[in-house]
């Protein structure tokens, strides 16, 4: 864990929203352990089941709100900008997509942090004020629907935390000072070398710097993604059968040849292995935004329906 | 020697040919990947050497193919084929056209890459989330849509209309189901599926009246009705029956509201007769029993024994009737147990009412007999119903014979009938200490045809008309553990458990190792006002 933006984030203005969101657990559980509700079991329609309805509301519409103001300040997912300031990640960590603006980051990246730190423990205060609101009474209904949504939520963001305060470190020392797109160029030029190196060469070999061209993948779809790797890897067969297949060789030039072959595909695949892990590191970084965001969409949406059945069958 | 010209065709950005032409011979022509070869072809789906140009015996050219290549002529994959113009040959991702003869070339072939290599791998794979094509702001509005329709729009239609209403009521699954925040107590599951006939108006509480409407015999707490206005008035039903909470949860077994009042009630009622009362073991006032007479009601604590006793009009001993070793009865000595007599009714909670039949007369003890001047069975009944049934007796047994009729010794037959009868009931019937007197208190009254007054009974059916005890649910226990009657010789004892012995195994509200926890309303019930007792 990179202890520089952990202090900065999780310390910040020294455990501010830490205090706030763990004074109001222990309240929440005291007044929950001491009170006797009407009928002896607590519920979300007693004066202390409504009272945690309606802080947990208002704290996930502030959470939420914090989406509305990030996208407004920098228009850019949230990790990169705080990693931009922080000095965690490099700049090449800054995604190609949205619009992007340094300027525009510098002026609210202060804000945006007290945000997303206020953000991360009001949050987790959600796990207790909201479970206490369901008084543990769970069901098929709307109201509990609401519930699993908020916990996917919190969830996702916990593992969105984790991610953050991770991944950009392994990230940079992977990635040095290439970017991608680099490494990709790097890629490609040796499999032009590659090939122009094995067209001399058995036709055993150049199938396996064919396929090592043609068939070696760097990325794909979401789980190729997340996983880094890919199954039964060309360039890596390659690697490990050529120089089985130049025994035959007794001419001194293709011999040097298969050697030189030997080395771009080793180069190739450590190229390779790079690339993979800068995708998976990125995609496992960014994954969980794919369910934190529209699962808040979500639960905004189940929690209206929640409060207007509560009040429409008063 | 075999003279060639070799045309190289390539494409332009248009796609137009570019022709480059060369001039190869040689004995053979070799075709292949290998630098040896006429006919190099720089391409890993070559061979290092593909296929062979030849010469026939007959002079003819054709080609020929080496094994484990490929080699397609004209279509159809062959290792061997004659080169006339027009035949298309395919070598790997190459063409090979045989043109028509030239002057100066024995063969003309025109080379073209026709299946040039796929585009690098990384031009189509995606490298990063975002390259899925994936929007998360569509997937969230897309739940979002789908959770607002299901769960807010289909439950508020019904709402709209009565018709839809009870048209999805009567659906599997109906489209309110999802807002039910839990099961309805047992009788309320009727019309689970229809929360307007609860919820009759958006957006306001369930009013006392709609739960009036069907619970109309539901009695006060209060007798007075100002007193409950005062006590009740700003109360309504569901402060304390709150539904949604499960089969068995819509009565309050709370006793927190109950001491909100009786805790302190002397004070919010200084009139009261009532003792404060907090807790079943700590702040619950003796038990008092309920006597009933004929000047009214009277309490009496459980630890004024003076006053404790009771004016049954029966004389009965439970020491006699509980012999270890039986009663004498018709049968023989009979060992009787509390249960002979004293049978619990369905509810569990009181016993059934005692009565000469089916008590006394069980093993056919106390027959009411009469012997002079012959046996004869009185009904029991009132004092009349007997005289009349002595009378009636006597005036057939006079009609029977002459001997008989000889027993008024010339009297008119009626004085002789009332005569009989009243001198057989004087002397078995109405003793003191016989038959009815045996178990009844007689005296005697200024009445001519009934000269007897028998105490009415009065036995107490219920001490404690303001709690219920279910005998039932103590059914563990022997009557004798709480009713100590053994050695009672009379029916005025009393034995009926105090405070002291519920506490054995009772506790108050809060639970206790080893005791029962039992609120308020594990004896009293809110809606049960104070009542005059039953007899």
């Amino acid at each position: 864990m990179n202890n520089m933006q952990g202090s900065s984030l999780l310390k910040y203005k020294n455990y501010r929203y830490l205090k706030v969101s763990a004074g109001m657990m222990v309240l929440s559980i005291v007044v929950y352990l001491f009170n006797e509700p009407v009928g002896g079991h607590p519920f979300g329609g007693t004066w202390l089941g409504y009272t945690l309805g309606v802080v947990s509301t208002l704290i996930l519409l502030g959470l939420m709100w914090y989406g509305v103001a990030k996208r407004s300040i920098t228009g850019t997912p949230d990790w990169s900008m705080i990693a931009e300031h922080e000095g965690m990640a490099g700049s090449h960590q800054r995604p190609a997509h949205g619009k992007s603006s340094v300027n525009k980051g510098l002026r609210g990246s202060g804000m945006l942090q007290e945000w997303l730190s206020g953000h991360i423990y009001l949050g987790i205060s959600l796990l207790v004020l909201a479970t206490l609101h369901t008084g543990f009474h769970l069901g098929w209904n709307v109201h509990t629907l609401a519930y699993v949504l908020m916990m996917l939520v919190i969830f996702s963001g916990f593992y969105g935390l984790n991610a953050y305060l991770n991944y950009p470190r392994l990230i940079t020392l992977n990635m040095g000072e290439d970017t991608l797109d680099d490494l990709l160029l790097k890629i490609a030029e040796l499999d032009e070398l590659a090939t122009a190196r094995a067209l001399d060469l058995s036709d055993e070999v150049n199938v396996l710097v064919m396929e090592s061209c043609q068939e070696t993948r760097v990325g794909g779809n979401l789980l190729q993604q997340l996983s880094g790797t890919q199954r039964d890897c060309p360039t890596r067969f390659a690697v490990q059968h050529l120089m089985t297949l130049g025994g035959h060789y007794i001419r001194d030039d293709q011999r040097k040849m298969l050697r030189d072959l030997y080395s771009l595909l080793l180069r190739k695949e450590k190229l390779v292995l790079r690339a993979r892990t800068e995708i998976m590191l990125k995609a496992r970084l960014e994954c969980w935004l794919y369910l934190h965001a529209p699962l808040g969409i979500a639960l905004f949406s189940a929690l209206a329906a929640h409060i207007i059945s509560i009040f429409f069958y008063w | 020697m075999i003279s060639c010209l070799l045309i190289h065709v390539t494409r332009n950005s248009q796609g137009l040919p570019i022709s480059k032409n060369s001039v190869i011979s040689g004995e053979i022509l070799q075709i292949g990947r290998g630098a040896a070869c006429k006919i190099h072809l720089q391409d890993h789906r070559i061979s290092l050497l593909h296929a062979t140009i030849l010469r026939s015996e007959e002079g003819g050219l054709y080609i020929d193919a080496e094994h484990n290549v490929t080699l397609k002529v004209d279509g159809f994959i062959t290792l061997s084929a004659d080169l006339v113009p027009g035949t298309l040959l395919e070598v790997g991702p190459y063409s090979l056209i045989v043109e028509p003869e030239t002057e100066h070339h024995e063969i003309t072939l025109s080379l073209e890459l026709i299946h040039p290599l796929p585009a690098v791998m990384q031009g189509h794979v995606p490298v990063n989330l975002a390259a899925l094509g994936w929007s998360k702001r569509k997937f969230g509005f897309g739940m979002a849509a789908i959770i607002l329709f299901l769960f807010m729009l289909l439950p508020l239609l019904p709402a709209a209309s009565n018709a839809l209403d009870k048209w999805q009521s009567g659906l599997p699954v109906t489209m309110t189901d999802s807002w039910s925040p839990g099961p309805l107590s047992g009788g309320h599951e009727l019309f689970a599926s229809k929360c307007s006939t609860c919820h009759q108006r958006a957006f306001k509480s369930v009013t006392d009246e709609i739960c009036t409407g069907c619970h109309a015999r539901v009695s006060r707490h209060l007798t007075k009705a100002d007193l409950e206005v005062q006590a009740f008035g700003g109360m309504h039903c569901t402060n304390c029956h709150i539904d949604h909470k499960g089969r068995e949860e819509l009565v309050l077994h709370d006793s927190s509201k109950c001491v909100d009042c009786h805790g302190n009630i002397k004070d919010k009622k200084t009139s009261t007769e009532l003792a404060n009362v907090n807790d079943f073991n700590l702040g619950h006032p003796p038990f008092h029993l309920t006597f009933v007479s004929d000047s009214g009601v009277v309490h009496i604590r459980e630890d004024d024994k003076a006053r404790l006793i009771e004016k049954s009009g029966l004389k009965y001993s439970h020491q006699v009737h509980l012999a270890k070793d039986g009663v004498s009865s018709p049968q023989g000595d009979t060992v009787m147990q509390c249960q002979d007599c004293h049978k619990l009714e369905e509810s569990g909670k009181h016993f059934a009412p005692m009565s000469m039949q089916k008590s006394c007369q069980q093993s056919g003890c106390h027959a009411l007999d009469f012997t002079d001047p012959v046996t004869g069975l009185a009904p029991h009944g009132s004092e009349r119903a007997v005289m009349n049934s002595l009378r009636e007796f006597y005036g057939k047994w006079l009609g029977v014979s002459a001997d008989n009729l000889a027993a008024c010794k010339g009297a008119v037959v009626q004085d002789c009938v009332n005569e009989l009868a009243r001198k057989n009931a004087a002397a078995t019937l109405f003793r003191k200490d016989l038959e009815c007197g045996e178990c009844h208190e007689i005296s005697p009254v200024a009445n001519k045809d009934v000269p007897w007054k028998v105490t009415p009974i009065r036995i107490n059916r219920d001490w404690q008309p303001g709690a219920i005890f279910p005998h039932n649910r103590h059914d563990t226990m022997k009557c004798t553990d709480c009713h100590d009657k053994v050695e009672s010789k009379v029916s005025a004892d009393i034995s009926m458990p105090g405070i002291a012995k519920c506490r054995e195994c009772h506790v108050g509200n809060h639970p206790a190792k080893g005791k029962v926890a039992s609120g308020c309303d594990s004896c009293h019930q809110f809606h049960r006002t104070a009542v005059k007792p039953e007899n």
